[in-house]
C-alpha cells in the first residue's frame, strides 16, 4: 500500500468519524420540542431494554458481573434520559444565553459534561452496589415448600350402569371437592380421598353429551384445579 | 341527524377535498362516516372492559373473581379486535376505493344493508357474550369447539361476517366499473392496498364462515361431532386473517396520511405494489404460528409456514418499514424541508395528531409489534413466548399500537376533512396520541417482559398472586405489574380523551368553511411544485433509522436464541 492511499483511506476514516461524532452532537443538543420527546421516549425504552435483558443474563450466567454495569446503566437511563432531555439540557442551553454571574456561565459552559458525569458516577455506583428495586428477581420461580402444594392430581371416572364414579390419583392439598353440571350443583364431597359417585340423570346434557365439571377448592372456597368430563347421554 | 351527513355538494353529488384534492361523492361521503362512528362505539364498549381486565390483572386492585374475567375478558376482544376494527375498515375501503377514485360508491344500498346486518351481528355477539352461563363457555377469540358457547354468539359471528361481506361487495364493484372504464390504468397504491385488504378479507370471511358455521351446526346439535384439529385450521383462517386485514388497512392508512399531512412521496412505486403482493401470498399461511404447539399438525407442515412462507410475509413488512419514512423523508427534502440527518422528522408536522398518530403507529408496531411477531412466529422460539402474557403484548403491540393508533389518526383526519369540524380542544388533540401511545408502549412492554421473564400465563385470572394449588410463585414479578398497572390507567385516560375529543368533535365541534382546513396540509402543498425527481434526495436519514431498527432486530433476536438454548438446564 502506498503512503498516499494509506494517507486517503485515513482521511476518509478520520472525516467519517468526524462527521458521525458531529451528527450525535447535534442530536445530542437539539433541543426543539418534538427533539426532546423523541430522544426522552427513546432513552425510556433502551433503558428498560438494558436493565431488563441485563438482568435476565445475569440470572443464567451469575459470574458475568459486568452485566451490573448494564443493569445499572439501563435503570438509571429510564429516569435519567427524559431528565436530561426535558429539563436538564433545554435548562443549560438557556443558561448559556442568559448567564451573568461567572458561577451560572461556568455552568452553562460546563453543564452537559457535569450532568453526564453525575450520570456515569450514578451508574458506576449502582453497578458496584445494586440497589433492591434495580435487581429482577428470578429466584422464586419454584416456592421453596413453604407456600402451598403443587395439588395436580388425574380424575378417573369410569360409568357404570346409570352411575359415574370418580376418584382422584392423589387428595392431598385439597379441602373439598364440588361437583356441578351446568348452573346446578350435584354434590359436594368433604372427606379425603374424594372419591364420589354422581346419577347420570343428574347431569344436564350438553350438545349430545352430558356433561359435569370437578372443582378442587381449598380452605378458603378458592379453585385449586378445574375437571370437565363428559359421558354419553344414553347410557351406551 | 345533526346535520352530521351534510356536506357542500355539487348538483352531481360530488364536492372537492380541499386537503387531499380528491373528488368525493355523497354516496361514498356518508356510508364512510356511518361506519367509522360505529367503530367509534365499538371501542367504546371495548375500551369499558380493557378497564376491568387490566384491574383485574393489576392484582393490587384484583378487580373481577374468576367467574366474570374471561366474559370481561370476551367483551374487550371482540369489540376491540373484531368490531372496531372491521366497521372501520370498511371505511377504509370508501375511502381507498371511490374517494381515492374519485368515483361514486356503486350499489349504496348495499353498505347500508351490510352496515345493518354487521350492527345485528356485533349487538347478538355481544349479548350471547355477556349472557353466557354454564355450560356454555365465554369464547374469548379462540372460540374452540368442542367448548360450548352460547348458540347466539356463533349465530351472530355468522351475521357479522356475512354483513361485512355485503358491506364490501360496493367497494369491489366501485373497482371493478373503474376497470371497465379505465381499462390498462393501474390503480393507485391506496387503492391498491385497499384491494390487497379486501382480497385478505374475503380470505378471511370465507374460513370465518367455514369455521363458525360449522362450530354453529355442532352446538345446534345439528352435526353430532366436530373434528376439532380441522376446526382449528378453520378457525385460524378468520382469526389471524382479521389481524391481516389490520395489518394491511393500516399500512394503506399509513400510506394515505404520510402523503395528505406529511408530504410523503411514493419511492418506488413498484416495489411497494410488490410487498402488497408478497402480502397476498404469505400473510395468511404466517397465521400457522397459532398451531405451533398443536399436536395435530406435521413438523414439516410447521416448519414450512413458520420459517419459509413467514419470511415472505415479513420481507413485505421490511420494504413498507423502508418505504414509508423513505417517502416521508424524500417528500420533505423536495419542499427544502430536510436539514440536516434528521431535519425533515423533527421539522414535519408533530403538532398534528393525524400525523403524530400516524407515526407513532409505524414505529411502535415496527419495534414492539414487529420484531416480537417474527421471534414468536418461529417454531423454535416460540415455546418461550407460547400462552405467556408474552403473546399478551405482542398484539397489544401489533393491533393497538399499531393498527388502533393508525385510525385515531384516520378518526382525526375524517373529523377535519369528512365531519367537517373542529376539534373541540385542538391543544388536547395534540397531546392524545403522545399521551395514549407512550403510555400503552410501556404498558404492553411490561406485559412482554412479565411474559418472556417470569413466564405468566395470560389466561388465568390469579397472576402474580400464586396460581392456586400450584408451586410456582410468579410473586417476583410483581414490581414489572405495578409499572404495567400504572401505564395501563395512563393509556386507558387517554383512550378516554380520545373519545372524548372525537364524539365532542363531531357533535360540538365548530363547523369548518372553506379554506379553514389549511393547517393540516403538508408544508410546500400536497404536491411538490417544481425540484429534481424524488431519487435525487438523499435518504440517509431513513437509513440511519433502518440500522437502528435492525440492530434492535438483531440484539432481540439473539437475545431470545440465547435464552432458548439455556431451556436445558430445567431441573438440573
Amino acid at each position: 500500500m502506498t503512503d498516499s492511499t494509506s494517507s486517503s483511506v485515513f482521511s476518509l476514516a478520520s472525516g467519517l468519524f468526524r462527521r458521525t461524532w458531529n451528527d450525535v452532537l447535534s442530536v445530542y443538543y437539539a433541543n426543539t420540542p418534538i427533539w426532546r420527546v423523541l430522544k426522552s421516549v427513546g432513552l425510556l425504552f433502551f433503558g428498560f431494554f438494558c436493565w431488563s435483558s441485563a438482568n435476565l443474563l445475569l440470572s443464567y450466567r451469575p459470574s458475568w458481573s459486568f452485566l451490573y454495569f448494564v443493569m445499572a446503566y439501563g435503570f438509571a437511563l429510564i429516569v435519567w434520559g427524559p431528565l436530561t432531555h426535558f429539563v436538564l439540557l433545554p435548562w443549560v442551553i438557556r443558561l448559556r444565553r442568559t448567564s451573568n454571574h461567572p458561577l451560572t456561565r461556568t455552568i452553562a459552559r460546563k453543564g452537559s459534561m457535569l450532568n453526564l458525569s453525575i450520570f456515569l458516577t450514578i451508574v458506576l455506583v449502582l453497578g458496584m452496589a445494586p440497589v433492591s428495586p434495580m435487581l429482577l428477581d428470578f429466584g422464586t420461580l419454584v416456592d421453596d415448600g413453604t407456600g402451598s402444594p403443587d395439588v395436580d392430581p388425574d380424575l378417573e371416572c369410569t360409568v357404570v350402569d346409570e352411575l359415574v364414579e370418580c376418584s382422584l390419583s392423589d387428595p392431598s392439598g385439597i379441602d373439598h371437592v364440588v361437583v356441578t353440571s351446568g348452573q346446578k350443583r350435584i354434590k359436594t364431597v368433604e372427606e379425603s380421598p374424594y372419591d364420589f359417585e354422581i346419577r347420570r340423570s343428574d347431569l344436564e346434557t350438553v350438545v349430545g353429551q352430558k356433561q359435569f365439571t370437578v372443582e378442587l377448592r381449598n380452605e378458603d372456597g378458592d379453585t385449586l384445579r378445574r375437571y370437565k368430563r363428559t359421558v354419553p347421554a344414553d347410557g351406551e | 341527524m345533526l346535520d352530521l351527513f351534510d356536506n357542500e355538494y355539487g348538483p352531481d353529488g360530488f364536492r372537492t377535498c380541499s386537503v387531499t384534492g380528491l373528488r368525493i361523492h355523497r354516496s361514498a361521503e356518508n356510508p364512510t362516516k356511518l361506519f367509522a362512528l360505529t367503530a367509534i362505539v365499538a371501542l367504546l364498549v371495548g375500551g369499558i372492559f380493557a378497564f376491568t381486565v387490566a384491574m383485574t390483572r393489576w392484582e393490587l386492585v384484583g378487580l373481577l373473581e374468576a367467574g366474570d374475567f374471561y366474559t370481561h375478558l370476551s367483551m374487550h376482544a371482540w369489540n376491540l379486535l373484531i368490531f372496531w376494527m372491521i366497521f372501520m375498515e370498511i371505511a377504509v375501503l370508501y375511502v381507498g376505493g371511490p374517494m381515492v377514485l374519485g368515483r361514486r360508491l356503486s350499489i349504496p344500498t348495499l353498505a347500508k344493508v351490510g352496515w345493518g346486518t354487521m350492527v345485528l351481528g356485533a349487538v347478538a355477539v355481544n349479548y350471547g357474550i355477556w349472557k353466557t352461563s354454564a355450560p356454555n363457555e365465554a369464547p374469548l377469540l379462540t372460540a374452540y369447539v368442542p367448548n360450548p358457547s352460547e348458540p347466539l354468539f356463533y349465530a351472530g359471528v355468522i351475521v357479522f361476517l356475512l354483513g361485512a361481506t355485503i358491506a364490501a361487495l360496493p367497494f369491489f364493484a366501485t373497482l371493478w366499473v373503474e376497470k371497465r372504464e379505465n381499462a390498462g390504468q393501474t390503480l393507485p397504491l391506496v387503492t391498491f392496498a385497499a384491494f390487497t385488504t379486501a382480497v385478505i378479507a374475503v380470505e378471511a370471511i370465507l374460513g370465518g364462515l367455514a369455521a363458525f358455521s360449522y362450530a354453529f351446526l355442532w352446538r345446534m346439535e345439528i352435526i353430532a361431532s366436530v373434528d376439532a384439529a380441522i376446526y382449528r385450521q378453520l378457525y385460524w383462517i378468520a382469526g389471524h386473517g382479521t389481524q391481516q386485514i389490520n395489518l394491511v388497512a393500516m399500512i394503506a392508512v399509513w400510506y394515505f396520511l404520510t402523503h395528505v399531512v406529511g408530504g410523503a412521496e411514493v419511492v418506488s412505486e413498484k416495489v411497494s405494489r410488490t410487498a402488497f403482493i408478497l402480502y397476498l401470498f404469505f400473510i395468511n399461511l404466517g397465521a400457522a404460528h397459532h398451531l405451533l404447539s398443536d399436536p395435530a399438525v406435521s413438523t414439516g407442515w410447521r416448519i414450512f409456514n413458520t420459517s419459509y412462507a413467514f419470511y415472505g410475509a415479513t420481507f413485505a413488512s421490511l420494504i413498507h418499514a423502508f418505504a414509508i419514512p423513505a417517502g416521508i423523508e424524500a417528500g420533505r427534502r423536495r419542499r427544502g424541508l430536510g436539514g440536516g440527518l434528521f431535519g425533515w422528522l423533527t421539522g414535519a408536522p408533530w403538532l398534528n395528531p393525524m400525523f403524530s398518530a400516524t407515526i407513532f403507529s409505524i414505529i411502535l408496531f415496527g419495534f414492539l409489534g414487529g420484531i416480537t411477531g417474527v421471534i414468536m412466529g418461529q417454531l423454535q422460539l416460540n415455546m418461550t413466548w407460547h400462552n405467556t402474557l408474552a403473546t399478551v403484548g405482542h398484539f397489544h403491540a401489533t393491533v393497538v399500537l399499531g393498527t388502533t393508533v393508525a385510525f385515531m389518526g384516520l378518526t382525526y383526519f375524517a373529523i377535519r376533512t369528512l365531519f367537517m369540524r373542529q376539534f373541540i380542544s385542538p391543544k388536547l388533540a395534540s397531546i392524545q396520541p403522545y399521551l395514549y401511545s407512550g403510555a400503552m408502549a410501556i404498558a404492553t412492554l411490561m406485559l412482554m417482559y412479565v411474559g418472556i421473564l417470569y413466564g405468566v400465563p395470560r389466561r388465568t385470572t390469579e397472576v402474580v398472586e400464586n396460581i392456586p394449588g400450584t408451586e410456582f410463585s410468579l410473586s417476583a414479578a410483581g414490581p414489572l405489574f405495578s409499572v404495567f398497572g400504572v401505564f395501563a390507567l395512563l393509556a386507558i385516560a387517554g383512550g378516554v380523551l380520545f373519545l372524548v375529543l372525537a364524539v365532542g368533535s363531531v357533535l360540538f365541534g365548530k363547523r369548518i368553511e372553506p379554506g379553514d382546513n389549511d393547517d393540516i396540509t403538508p408544508d410546500g402543498g400536497l404536491a411538490a411544485d417544481g425540484g429534481e425527481s424524488v431519487h435525487h434526495y438523499e435518504m440517509r436519514g431513513t437509513f440511519v433509522l433502518c440500522l437502528v431498527f435492525l440492530t434492535a432486530f438483531v440484539i432481540t433476536y439473539l437475545l431470545n436464541w440465547y435464552l432458548l438454548s439455556q431451556l436445558w438446564k430445567i431441573g438440573i
